[in-house]
């Protein structure tokens, strides 16, 4: 992600750990009952959904990045 | 003549068959002609023939798949680019299937009118576990599911694929305001994020101004 090479690598792995803790905080407030297919990579409880992205799994990956371009089409919506 | 291809094996598979069947069953009554190919008959054998011997205006493609592929019952390859994406010359193609709008939908665009609708990233959706039985009742599937038919909707009314391209995602981002402003339940922001993200990678490549 753009914004992560520019950092050294102590505040690569910072950022990528805020941000995984972001999503898994998201994440832990869904209805257990909920299940998210994420295309090839298959159909996740939510809880399975918090372990792929612990793991940095393909799965928790495109979670995270889910949510970090939803937040960022807000910040350009914000400087149009 | 339309030809749909619905394959069952998982339960990703299992929800966009069972909501095609809305669209298999308007477009019977409005006659046009539905090839079904369900379950095990989502095979590239099948497909390919009848592609072949029935020259149809469209496909609706229902199943996985990757960059440069869509795929059928038990994920068995139906289109690849650079094999046989030949096959969907001159037709119009909405193809439910993720990411397959990045590859293989640019070198269909490129076949002599034939425009490919389709999603150049994942194509993610929520369901409730207490409805993964009766997926045409789950209320958490509804939002994506009404927004991806949205497109053979379209078609089927005569729009062109453009405009039905952009029909769909607008009740894309409908169904995300929607759910944004409805605090209905715990999951509606991460469920209108997804929405949204599908919006974002819906595609419509190619003749754009065809219609069925």
């Amino acid at each position: 992600m753009k914004n992560k090479e520019l950092k050294t690598n102590n505040e690569t792995i910072n950022i990528a750990e805020e941000e995984k803790k972001l999503v898994i905080s998201r994440l832990s407030i869904l209805s257990p009952s909920t299940v998210i297919s994420i295309g090839s990579e298959g159909n996740f409880t939510v809880s399975e959904l918090i372990d792929s992205v612990e793991r940095g799994d393909r799965a928790g990956e495109k979670i995270v990045e889910i949510q970090l371009e939803w937040l960022r089409s807000f910040k350009e919506m914000a400087t149009v | 003549m339309i030809i749909v291809t619905r394959p069952e094996h998982d339960l990703t598979t299992k929800y966009i068959s069972l909501w095609a069947e809305e669209i298999i069953n308007l477009a019977r009554k409005k006659g046009i002609k539905v090839v079904d190919l369900k379950r095990d008959k989502a095979n590239k054998l099948e497909l390919s023939g009848r592609i072949k011997k029935l020259s149809p205006r469209a496909l609706f493609i229902n199943g996985h798949g990757n960059e440069s592929c869509v795929t059928g019952h038990d994920n068995e390859v139906l289109i690849q680019d650079g094999d046989n994406q030949d096959l969907l010359k001159g037709k119009i193609i909405y193809a439910v299937s993720c990411k397959s709008g990045d590859v293989l939908g640019r070198s269909a665009s490129e076949l002599k009118g034939t425009v490919y609708i389709g999603y150049k990233d994942d194509f993610v959706f929520v369901t409730d576990q207490e409805h993964n039985f009766r997926p045409l009742l789950d209320p958490k599937a509804r939002p994506f599911m009404d927004a991806s038919n949205q497109v053979m909707i379209s078609l089927l009314k005569g729009n062109k694929a453009k405009e039905a391209s952009r029909k769909s995602i607008k009740k894309f981002h409908d169904n995300c305001q929607s759910l944004l402003t409805s605090n209905a339940d715990v999951d509606s922001l991460t469920a209108a994020q997804f929405l949204w993200w599908n919006a974002r990678n819906q595609v419509c490549l190619g003749n754009v101004d065809e219609t069925i």
